[in-house]
Formats: structure tokens, C-alpha cells, sequence
């Protein structure tokens, strides 16, 4: 492996991590746990103890345990935030005329710089929920970009990879497609999750199922689109592992993790609607959605190579 | 089971366990302290009753200073308690409590208006009145808030008090992200009681 692909790949782990850390502040109700922005309760380490507040702040905003967790999911998007400018540096070096691969590692910098503004109309506009949405699904785009990038530098090397392999053709619409629908199916969920907040503010002390009920057609059109995913997820699996001649690892390893962890999510879904809204598994729920997403994008960029090794 | 799959099924189960912990910790952080006892007091309401602090036995109470020909700060405090007073509709544990700081102007009356054109409809918030050094006495030692130039100086805080008449803490009841930890405090008593 060379310095760029090592890195992308340290740089990926990190920002799966990222999103992960940043669900956890979600679910534990942190994001308000800095009420200022870039510096925590005027600090660029955060308080310890009331004292250390500045005058202007409400004291009441203080809690050590949700700034520390806010603030360490600033301190790793800051880390991650290094890590793609390195990563950056290093596809400009080794990849300078290879367009897909700078330009996604560029769009992948430009949009975690984007991530860093938009913590901070959060902040601004305390926690407001379409702000949540674009937050999530920015990191998402950031993680595929990065995965597409490495995944090509890959193919630079290993030419022969995707030689042996014959998936069908004419599949470019079905990758669209589950990503699309995928994506909207995060919107949607990020929408379940701020709905479910905004009802329960004017509604205090109801009950997580009384409140999913009046959710109404949004969590039908999730749970209905759980499934359209499955389907496609499977048909996908069928025809790239099933009716392909020689798929590749990365293409049987891909494919089946992901009708394996679609499964999941409807399983942890119909968990959370029927036994309760338990944080922990909204975290896991939101984090294998991200996982998904990018094995699609491995697995569209294998498919991708296999066509082009026999034009 | 491949290295590699076990490597991420350790990771997948680390990575659970931390957030367990981290969800508890956020959990149990919301704990309020006891800071002091509301002392004794007997006001009026704006219907001409009388209110002391034995009202606030049993009931989880919201409360402010304010005044109702006020055009700096006390709009956006009524405005933000009066949101408080229609979403807790439904939670009859929470009431709410507004003191005027010019009782000069601000007679039973002028309180029933001012509460009228805020939108109460129940003796779910009270408006109270009563002569300026009772009031002030009650506000400089009984809450510890500044009371020096009334009426102008007074406080902007928001203050929540349990069932046992407590005081367990103050808010700016000016901004909306300590009204957002007010709420979630709320909420916290609110189960404490029922549980």
C-alpha cells in the first residue's frame, strides 16, 4: 500500500468514527453542550468546574459531562479535518492526473470544512433539526468520496482485480437508486428523530409510542422504504454475486455484508418502534446506515471496474 | 470467523459498551442540587387571592420577576413562559409563577389583563402582587437575585423550585438554549415525582 491509500484508509476508519461519536452526542442530548462555537464556554479546553465559566454565560447552560462529549466530537472532526487535508496533499503527489481521484478528495475536503460551519449554525440556532439532517448526510457524502477514492487508487495498482470478473451491465441506474433511496431513507429517519424531539417538546412527559404514533406517515414511509432497500439490496446480490462468472472478494464480501446489515437495520427498527426508544440502538441504527452506504459505494465501484477492464 | 471479522466485531462491541457508559454518564448529569428553601411570603394573585409559599408544596414551579409596562427584557421572558404554560398544558405537576416588581402600577387588575393577553386560562400561572419591600426582601434574600433598582433592575432569571418548595436552580429567561436545559430539567422532576 502506498502513503495515499494508507491514509485514506486511516482517514476513513476516523471519520466512521466521527459519525459514530457524533450519533452519541445526538442520543445523549450534548449538542448543546458548548453553547459557543468554535471555543467551549469561551475556552479552548473546556470547563472544569463553574468557576471557570465567564460572566456572560448562563451558568445553567454548564454541564462538564455533555461539554466534554460535544467537545470531543469537535476535537476528532477537527483531527479528521487534518487527516483529509493530508490525505489531499497526498493524492495531489501520487494521483496528480488522475481527476476521480483528486477531485473526490478535494470535494471530500471542501465539504469538511462545510461540516466545521455548519457545527456552528447548530449551535447558533440551537439544534435546528434540518441543520441535524444536512450534518449527518454531509458526512456521509464525505465517507463515500473518501472510500471511492482509495477504492480507485486501489485499481491503479491492481489492474487485474476486476479482469476475471463479468457482472451484467446496464446496472449503473440500480446503484443510483438504492443510494438515492438510501439517502432519503437517512433524511427521513433524521426527520423521525427531530420530530419525535419537536413533539416532544410541546408535549412533555408522553411516551415514546404515543409520540411515534402521532408521527403518523413518516414512519410508514420509512419502514415501507426499509423494504424497497431489502429488495433492492437482495436483487442486487442476486444478479453481482449470484448470476455474475468470477465476482471478485471485494464484490461477494460487499454484496452480502449489505443485505446482511439491511436486515439488521429493519430488525433494530421495528425494535425501536415496538419496545421503546432505546438510545443506544438509535446510535447503532443511524452508524450501520453510514456503513451501508458506503459498502454501496464499493460495491458500485468494483462493478464500475469490471466494466471498464473489458471495454 | 476470518481475523478481520472478529477484529470488527470487537471494535462494533467496544464501541457499544463506550457509548453505554457515555449515555449513562449524560443521563445521571442532569442532577439538580438543592441550593435553599423558599423562605415565607404572602402575596396576592391577580384574582385577589391569597398566595404564600405553601402553594409551591407539591408542584414543580417555574418562576420569574417581572413588570408589566416592561419593554427591555420582560416581553421575551413572558413570551418564553407563556410557551412554557401552553406546552405543559397536560403536566398539571408543573405551575407556573410570575411576582411583578412595581406593584405601584401593577395592581390585581392590570396583572388579570396582562395574564389575559398572555393567554391564561387556569390557575395553572399565577401572577402576584404585593407592596415593593415585601417583594423586593422576598426576591434580594429569599431568591438571591439582584433587587437593588427596582423596577427596572430586575433579574431576568427563570427560577425552577421542587414539590418541597426548593429552589434547585436558576435560568436566563431570556435565551433559548437555557430555556432548552430548563425543559429537560422539568422533565427530569416530572418522572422523579411519578416514579
Amino acid at each position: 500500500m502506498n502513503t495515499f491509500r494508507t491514509f485514506s484508509f486511516i482517514t476513513t476508519a476516523m471519520t466512521y468514527l466521527l459519525i459514530f461519536v457524533g450519533g452519541l452526542v445526538r442520543v445523549a442530548g450534548a449538542g448543546m453542550g458548548c453553547p459557543d462555537w468554535p471555543k467551549c464556554f469561551d475556552r479552548w479546553i473546556p470547563p472544569t468546574s463553574l468557576d471557570q465559566l465567564p460572566d456572560h454565560i448562563d451558568p445553567a447552560k454548564f454541564n462538564i459531562v455533555l461539554a466534554w462529549i460535544e467537545y470531543s466530537n469537535r476535537l476528532l472532526g477537527a483531527l479528521v479535518g487534518l487527516a483529509i487535508m493530508i490525505t489531499t496533499y497526498l493524492a495531489f503527489k501520487y494521483y496528480r492526473n488522475v481527476i476521480r481521484i483528486t477531485w473526490s478528495v478535494l470535494a471530500a475536503f471542501f465539504l469538511t470544512l462545510v461540516e466545521g460551519w455548519l457545527g456552528s449554525v447548530l449551535v447558533d440556532t440551537v439544534l435546528n433539526p434540518i441543520t441535524i439532517t444536512l450534518h449527518l448526510l454531509l458526512a456521509l457524502v464525505i465517507v463515500m468520496l473518501l472510500l471511492y477514492s482509495a477504492q480507485e487508487a486501489f485499481y491503479l495498482e491492481n489492474h487485474d482485480s476486476e479482469k476475471g470478473s463479468r457482472y451484467p451491465p446496464n446496472m449503473k441506474w440500480m446503484f443510483g437508486i438504492l443510494s438515492i433511496t438510501l439517502l432519503a431513507e437517512v433524511v427521513l429517519g433524521t426527520e423521525i428523530r427531530g420530530g419525535l424531539e419537536m413533539i416532544r417538546e410541546d408535549n412533555p412527559m408522553l411516551d415514546s409510542q404515543f409520540l411515534l404514533r402521532m408521527l403518523g406517515p413518516f414512519k410508514y414511509i420509512h419502514t415501507m422504504l426499509g423494504f424497497i432497500i431489502s429488495g433492492l439490496s437482495g436483487l442486487l446480490w442476486l444478479r453481482l454475486v449470484k448470476q455474475s462468472q468470477n465476482p471478485s472478494t471485494i464484490m461477494i464480501q460487499s454484496s452480502t455484508a449489505i443485505l446482511g446489515l439491511v436486515i439488521t437495520q429493519i430488525i433494530m427498527g421495528e425494535l425501536l418502534v415496538f419496545l421503546d426508544v432505546i438510545p443506544l440502538i438509535q446510535l447503532f441504527h443511524m452508524w450501520v446506515a453510514s456503513w451501508i452506504l458506503g459498502l454501496v459505494m464499493i460495491q458500485y465501484t468494483a462493478w464500475n471496474q469490471s466494466q471498464l477492464a473489458h471495454e | 470467523m476470518n481475523k478481520n471479522s472478529l477484529l470488527i466485531l470487537m471494535s462494533v462491541i467496544l464501541l457499544g459498551a463506550g457509548a453505554t457508559w457515555v449515555i449513562q454518564k449524560a443521563n445521571s448529569s442532569h442532577d439538580l442540587p438543592v441550593i435553599k428553601d423558599v423562605p415565607s411570603f404572602l402575596f396576592k394573585t391577580q384574582d385577589g387571592e391569597s398566595f404564600s409559599e405553601n402553594e409551591l408544596k407539591g408542584k414543580i414551579t417555574v418562576l420569574d420577576f417581572m413588570f408589566t409596562t416592561c419593554a427591555g427584557p420582560c416581553p421575551i421572558m413572558t413570551n418564553n413562559m407563556a410557551h412554557l404554560y401552553q406546552d405543559y398544558t397536560n403536566v398539571e405537576e408543573v405551575q407556573f409563577v410570575s411576582i411583578t416588581v412595581d406593584p405601584a402600577v401593577d395592581n390585581e387588575e392590570i396583572l388579570k389583563q396582562y395574564a389575559n393577553a398572555n393567554g391564561v386560562d387556569d390557575d395553572r400561572w399565577q401572577f402576584l402582587t404585593s407592596d415593593i419591600d415585601a417583594i423586593k426582601d422576598l426576591k434580594k434574600n429569599g431568591f438571591m437575585l439582584y433587587a437593588d433598582e427596582l423596577p427596572r433592575g430586575h433579574a431576568i432569571k427563570f427560577v425552577l423550585i421542587d414539590p418541597k418548595g426548593r429552589i434547585r436552580k436558576y435560568y436566563d429567561g431570556t435565551d433559548k438554549a437555557s430555556i432548552a436545559v430548563l425543559r429537560n430539567d422539568l422533565n427530569n422532576l416530572v418522572k422523579e415525582i411519578r416514579s
